[in-house]
């Protein structure tokens, strides 16, 4: 029964990290930009949690649709007040401008809210437990791994059958020669945020759902993991980052177990030891991509 | 009378502190098959960038149809009508043929009429109908320039541009090119082509401009062509990087 | 452009070096005649910035790679050197788990303060060769994971650091002259640096890497080379920060310090060293006030809650607004010059 706990846990952890890189990977892919920000999408997600959760009588389904929707928005906005208008000037300008909203962000709710974490009430569904299989697991073990099928495969219908996912994939490939074809660069790449963001929020509810709690620097795990599951799996493929996130969530359950406790404190510079050692072997990551390292000016 | 399509004025574009345009002037007339012409580093792809939105000119005008386009956006100026078959083919590789020729239609498209462009473009190039279910890497050099051009007319352009379509194929694929353009101006379709290939260009050219580093030294027919230039020296590129870099 | 204008250039840019380091050590002076202890104090404060965003400059400006590990070198730096300058009693009280060899180890604070920055450099060293092969995204992130390992191994080896809790009982030793002169000092090695051969192979791979290689320029080797430079700066810089700071946790060598000496560069230019003596000034003046705003609001009640994190909200925006308006920052690329030779080189560029 160890192994089918093993099994379940790794596939829940798997997901949510899935769907954490696939949305780095969403702008990554046609914008060419780590956006350092993408945590605090999360984070947002996760405040709206609380406050609605805390402060309102708002069902609980509600509340979660609405802070999917809000750290879409957020992640909209930014994408509009802040990397637009420095996207044609040089790519190290919008890096470095992904990390000053990441930090304006999370000082905003330092400020506004508090510096210490804030319990969030969950709906009991996230805490009961279900037997599948004979193996006993929290219900939200199972509704991540549903979520995240789900989600998979409403993202994989968007980008083959539809024209504007046909125009997403193109826009990664080459995206001067998919301006040219008549596709707006604002619509790709307003898409493509707003999508990154949505994900940021469903995850939002996961992570939340797993800790019941929020503060400023929440988005930091999520951010992290993203970017190590996106260099696992590779920078410029969607399949890679969903292969990345597996994966990842595979290390880090093996790490705890095998790890001696003593060395539990180092696991995080074990992950990152391993990362780097992997970027050094095989910079390009598992799932190789075709996307080329064209900059969009 | 003859309807001017595309006019372009004393155009200036640069990259940086380098000047690749030092003003020049082309017209491309409804109907027409115009060739552009010159040696590498002449300036034609920064012509070209220049009209398609992918280049901010510096200075002076591109009037397409009336209209002044020359600080407008790529996408913009497909909408207006003008579709550039990019040098050295640019189609999506990850895509199937199917999908680059959908992208193609991406401003243009209509439900009913869409079938009827494919089937259009399928008498064309038959060989796309085979591979339609194809991602765009898998095909051979002169399979993709098809698919290019293929994608290229999908959204209906009232001018088409060639950037080097015969670059990098087998002679008998330069043929095979060629004609295809011949058909194209035969049904009415206006087209700047361009062309290092001088020879070829020129014997299906109606009028030509030839582009010396930046600055445009020749227009007239191919006939006149003939005359006043030698062909070797535009083919071979005479007179290569003088001014053109001045840091 | 010519020789003469090439030579006048190379004069320019000298010249704006010296007036800095000059200027630096002016300030110092009137400081020292009129100011408060305050003033002093923050001038200490923003000299000691100066010099770490010098260093830090010397490779992310001259390199264009986002160094998020620098101030992990600088951690470093400060580290080896309070740890060699502190006396073997406070050490034995102040991180009860040190190892006893290193307890026992004791360095004059000059020695040690070169040391820390030899061991920054050391571990540069080691762990970089490969971290300079990678470009893009993959660099980016590469780093930022560096950063990230670094900090938990400050936090978690408490044999050495006293783990994530304070290391205190560190000697006082940078006073403003110190901290003036070893600015002014950086100052004029960050442009010696820029213009040697080396930051010449740098700044060619940095605008166009696979030109610079067709060229013969080892991109790699040369990013290494200034890499170790510029940590070694690094760690000298976090050794006199800490001997002027006396107490500091690994707190102080991560993300919120590494994005203040990130903004310094990018803010004032992160190309020129006149663009990072204004990003470091406008910063450090910038931090000060909001800093006395956040105290007086928290102290005088005026608000009901507690202030947290103005500061960097503040930051954030002035980067971001400056990103928008001049994505090269303040200054740009170029050294500051005269009004004069400024016109002229624009019209030289013209054609």
């Amino acid at each position: 029964m160890i192994l089918g706990e093993f099994i379940i846990n790794t596939l829940s952890l798997g997901s949510m990290y899935a769907l954490v890189a696939l949305g780095l990977v969403f702008v990554y892919g046609i914008l060419k930009l780590v956006n350092f920000a993408y945590g605090e999408y999360v984070m947002v997600g996760g405040y709206t949690l609380y406050v609605l959760g805390t402060f309102t009588p708002v069902p609980w389904l509600a509340v979660m649709i609405i802070a999917v929707l809000m750290a879409a928005a957020t992640s909209y906005l930014t994408e509009l007040v802040a990397f637009r208008p420095v996207r044609t000037k040089s790519l190290d300008a919008m890096l470095v401008t992904s990390f000053a909203v990441s930090v304006l962000l999370q000082n905003a709710v330092l400020l506004l809210v508090s510096p210490r974490s804030r319990a969030v009430p969950l709906p009991a569904i996230f805490s009961q437990s279900v037997a599948i299989f004979g193996v006993v697991t929290p219900m939200r073990n199972v509704l991540t791994i549903v979520t995240a099928v789900l989600l998979l495969t409403g993202l994989t219908l968007l980008m083959k059958y539809t024209v504007l996912g046909i125009a997403m994939r193109a826009a990664a490939d080459k995206f001067t020669t998919t301006r040219l074809m008549g596709v707006p660069a604002n619509l790709v790449i307003s898409v493509a945020f707003i999508i990154s963001g949505f994900l940021a929020g469903v995850v939002s509810v996961f992570w939340v759902g797993r800790s019941a709690s929020v503060d400023p620097l929440i988005g930091f795990t999520p951010l992290l993991i993203a970017f190590i599951a996106t260099v696992i799996g590779g920078m410029n493929s969607l399949v890679g980052a969903v292969v990345g996130g597996f994966a990842y969530g595979l290390l880090f359950n093996a790490l705890s177990i095998l790890l001696p406790a003593s060395l539990i404190s180092y696991r995080d510079a074990f992950m990152f030891a391993i990362v780097i050692l992997f970027l050094l072997l095989k910079p390009e990551g598992l799932i190789r991509g075709n996307y080329t390292e064209e900059r969009v000016g | 009378m003859t309807h001017t399509m595309l006019t372009i004025r004393d155009l200036h574009a640069s990259y940086g502190a380098i000047t690749a345009l030092h003003g020049i002037s082309l017209d491309v007339n409804e109907g027409e098959l115009v060739a552009l012409l010159g040696s590498n580093g002449a300036g034609k792809s920064t012509t070209l960038k220049s009209i398609c939105g992918v280049l901010r000119p510096v200075y002076g005008s591109v009037v397409f149809l009336d209209e002044q386009i020359a600080n407008k956006t790529p996408e913009s100026i497909l909408k207006r009508g003008i579709s550039l078959v990019p040098e050295g083919r640019d189609i999506f590789t990850s895509l199937t043929v199917a999908e680059n020729m959908r992208l193609g239609a991406f401003v243009s498209y209509n439900r009913k009429r869409y079938q009827e462009d494919l089937e259009e473009m399928f008498g064309l190039f038959p060989i796309l109908k085979e591979r339609l279910h194809q991602p765009g890497g898998l095909l051979s050099g002169g399979e993709q320039q098809q698919l290019a051009i293929a994608r290229a007319l999908m959204s209906h352009p009232k001018l088409l541009i060639l950037d080097e379509p015969s670059l990098g194929l087998s002679p008998a694929l330069v043929d095979q090119i060629f004609e295809l353009i011949v058909r194209l101006r035969e049904r009415g379709m206006t087209i700047l082509l361009v062309e290092q290939n001088a020879e070829r260009a020129l014997r299906v050219a109606d009028r030509a401009y030839v582009l010396n580093t930046g600055v445009m030294e020749f227009s007239g027919t191919p006939e006149e062509l003939e005359n006043e230039l030698d062909i070797a020296s535009v083919y071979f590129g005479g007179g290569e990087g003088n001014k053109e870099v001045t840091l | 452009m010519s020789g003469v204008q090439m030579i006048l250039g190379r004069i320019k840019a000298q010249a704006v070096a010296w007036i800095l380091a000059a200027a630096l050590l002016l300030v110092a002076i009137v400081m020292n005649l009129f100011a408060s202890g305050v003033l002093i104090d923050i001038y200490t404060y923003f000299c000691l910035n100066l010099l770490l965003v010098l260093g830090l400059q010397m490779f992310m400006g001259n390199s264009g790679i986002l160094n998020w590990t620098y101030v992990g070198f600088v951690g470093i730096g400060a580290y080896a050197s309070s740890i060699l300058s502190t006396a073997p009693a406070v050490k034995d009280m102040g991180v009860p788990n040190m190892y006893p060899a290193l307890v026992a180890l004791q360095l004059p604070i000059l020695p040690a303060l070169l040391v820390g920055g030899l061991v920054a450099a050391l571990v540069a060293a080691i762990i970089a060769w490969p971290l300079m092969r990678l470009s893009n995204a993959v660099g980016v992130i590469t780093l930022f994971a560096t950063l990230i390992v670094m900090h938990v191994i400050l936090t978690q080896w408490d044999n050495v650091t006293n783990g994530p809790r304070t290391f205190f009982g560190v000697q006082y030793y940078t006073t403003m002259w110190i901290a003036a002169g070893a600015a002014a000092a950086v100052l004029l090695m960050a442009l010696w640096f820029k213009e040697s051969s080396l930051g010449l192979r740098l700044r060619a791979s940095r605008d166009d890497r696979h030109a610079a290689k067709a060229v013969g320029i080892n991109v790699v080797a040369v990013r290494y080379f200034s890499f170790v430079t510029s940590s070694f700066i690094g760690g000298l810089g976090g050794g006199l920060w800490a001997h002027y700071i006396t107490s500091f946790s690994p707190k102080s060598f991560y993300m919120g310090e590494a994005f203040l000496l990130i903004t310094m560069l990018v803010i004032g230019g992160a190309g020129s060293i006149s663009g990072a003596t204004l990003g470091a000034a406008i910063v450090t003046i910038m931090r000060e006030l909001l800093r006395q705003l956040e105290g007086y609001l928290n102290n005088s009640g005026v608000i009901a809650f507690d202030v947290y994190g103005l500061t960097e909200v503040a930051v954030a925006l002035l980067m971001i607004t400056i990103l928008i308006w001049r994505p090269g920052g303040i200054v740009g690329g170029q050294e500051l010059s005269w009004p004069l030779w400024r016109r002229r080189d624009n019209s030289a560029e013209g054609e």
